[in-house]
């Protein structure tokens, strides 16, 4: 198999909220296999230890004071969304929360 | 009696109480005008990265504590990927391999309902939904939750809300969440299945209920929902159900996503967190005594099952009233007052314990003098807005009120006296061994000093008197 198939393209696709023409589900199904391909090298790497490998270095987290800043830039932020409502972010309708 | 035993297994969302989110400097406040408690890391800005907050690290150590966990020394978190509003960083931050706690329980009847994990994970923004439009308020956008995972160890509502008033009053008093069901800051999604064998049926969720009486009420429904499918040859499906309070029924929310498609991995921005021993005792340390230690010392001090519950539902109170644990006062005479009149008086004036005038030497001298007779209820009844309000040693408000205790005899005598003329026929059945002729004396003599008299020298004096007569 060099090719996802249709479902399981349009199942990833989904959980995207993608909607994909037939062209591009073709085109994605071989990518997305390269893709996994490519990632599943990994499990051939021979390793000495069962421990995650979570993040580039082994140092224990530093761990942030529990004081609250004031952020100065929130109206920027918060511009950079296409519609507003008072003092609401609006998006379409999602009602199945 | 159904021939089905139902299942119930109980996931508990606890926003905790501290000043700043939980990857985020933000302040922890919901409550604010929409979205000014919010930063380009609650907003999901590209490059941002989360800092981890030492004060949810130590409530939820605290919980664990609490609630019997084994703490797990080292741990990471996870990207839990789904795509929506709320949510704007595509994933939301919790812990599925290495939950901060497992393996607690607490006791309901004295069974043991376990907890499998306890997880520190960020709360999403709050939509709120009108004119076929969502509208989002980011000020909940990584406020620190703990979900707390029961087993599927409970089989009535009743364990369930008793499980869930556990709970709550346990991370109250640890002081880590305000618990507030009714506003949003414990959330509690409840899981029932139902099977006539020893195999477990097939579970909904049921989401979306905001008290612990509705929990019951949901249960309930879902219970006989799953009954009449099942005798109706039906099949029951995995599937996620909300509460209608408004009908007292749980309607269809949508089947359920399986785990895959959350594609959980490592979140590589923060490291390995490892817990030492140190930190560990140190919270160990700040744990009051909780709930069901505090029962035990009050059963233990005789004080009435149904004043002990409204200690406990009165942390003041029985905060205050366990200044005196160490002490012998008379704590069923302690419990009375302070339930009674007193919380009357400080819910009328919207008070706690702590803002009156009632220092814990003042309480012990109202105690004592209550226990060893010296005043009547009355009488505290009569001083005891001064006693609340006023700086004075009770003796001293008594001596300003012209209250007389123990010197007084002579105006007793005289009194008693006419009481004894007046019953003669009862002072003769004293005298011949019926002990409650006496009684009705006491009571005749009260009545007539109208409660003002310390009882136990109106009763020694009663006695000498009818044996001299």
């Amino acid at each position: 198999m060099n090719k996802l198939t249709k479902e399981e393209v349009l199942h990833v696709a989904n959980l995207a909220r993608l909607d994909l023409s037939e062209e591009e589900i073709e085109k994605f199904s071989y990518q997305l296999k390269e893709i996994l391909d490519s990632i599943n090298k990994i499990n051939d790497v021979q390793i000495s230890t069962d421990e995650l490998f979570i993040a580039p270095w082994t140092n224990n987290t530093t761990l942030r004071e529990d004081n609250y800043k004031e952020y100065t830039m929130k109206e920027d932020i918060l511009n950079n969304s296409s519609y507003r409502f008072d003092n609401f972010i609006e998006v379409g309708g999602v009602f199945d929360e | 009696m159904s021939k089905y035993t139902a299942t119930i297994g109980i996931e508990i969302h606890v926003e905790l109480k501290t000043n700043s989110k939980v990857f985020s400097p933000s302040k922890n406040d919901y409550n604010s005008t929409a979205n000014t408690n919010i930063c380009e890391i609650d907003l999901g800005y590209p490059g941002v990265l989360p800092t981890l907050n030492k004060g949810v690290i130590m409530s939820a150590l605290k919980a664990c504590l609490g609630l019997n966990c084994n703490i797990n020394k080292k741990m990471h978190f996870d990207r839990k990927n789904y795509f929506y509003p709320d949510l704007p960083k595509g994933y939301q931050i919790t812990q599925a391999r290495t939950p901060i706690g497992c393996d607690g329980y607490v006791l309901v009847d004295n069974k043991k309902i376990r907890i499998e994990r306890i997880h520190i994970e960020e709360d999403t923004a709050k939509s709120l939904h009108a004119n076929n439009k969502t509208y989002l308020n980011y000020n909940r956008a990584g406020v620190p939750l703990i979900e707390i995972v029961s087993c599927p160890d409970m089989h009535t509502k009743e364990e369930a809300m008793k499980y869930l008033e556990r709970i709550r009053e346990t991370l109250f008093y640890l002081g880590v969440s305000d618990c507030k069901i009714e506003e949003g800051s414990m959330r509690a999604d409840v899981n029932v299945s139902i099977s006539d064998n020893d195999t477990l049926g097939t579970r909904t969720e049921i989401k979306n209920i905001g008290s612990i009486s509705n929990v019951g009420i949901a249960i309930d429904y879902e219970i006989k929902r799953q009954e009449q499918i099942i005798e109706s040859g039906g099949i029951i499906e995995e599937e996620t159900r909300k509460f209608d309070s408004a009908t007292n029924t749980t309607v269809l929310m949508r089947k359920k996503e399986t785990g895959n498609d959350y594609r959980y991995f490592p979140e590589p921005d923060i490291p390995y967190l490892e817990i030492f021993d140190d930190m560990i005792s140190s919270v160990k340390e700040s744990i009051v005594l909780l709930p069901d230690e505090r029962r035990k010392i009050y059963l233990e001090r005789n004080i009435l099952p149904i004043n002990v519950e409204k200690l406990i539902n009165n942390k003041d109170l029985s905060d205050y009233l366990n200044n005196f644990i160490e002490t012998d006062i008379n704590f069923k005479i302690a419990s009375n007052l302070l339930l009674t009149d007193i919380l009357s008086y400080l819910n009328k004036n919207r008070l706690s314990i702590f803002d009156t005038k009632l220092s814990i030497n003042k309480f012990n001298e109202l105690v004592t003098l209550l226990s060893d007779g010296i005043i009547t209820n009355k009488i505290f009844k009569d001083i005891m807005i001064d006693i609340l309000e006023s700086d004075s040693s009770v003796k001293d408000i008594l001596k300003e009120k012209n209250i007389s205790l123990e010197t007084d005899t002579a105006s007793l005598e005289e009194i008693i006296k006419k009481v004894l003329l007046d019953n003669e026929k009862s002072v003769n059945d004293y005298k011949a061994g019926k002990e409650n002729a006496l009684k009705f004396l006491m009571g005749m003599v009260m009545k007539e000093v109208k409660g003002s008299f310390n009882p136990k020298l109106v009763n020694e004096t009663l006695i000498k008197m009818c044996k001299k007569m």
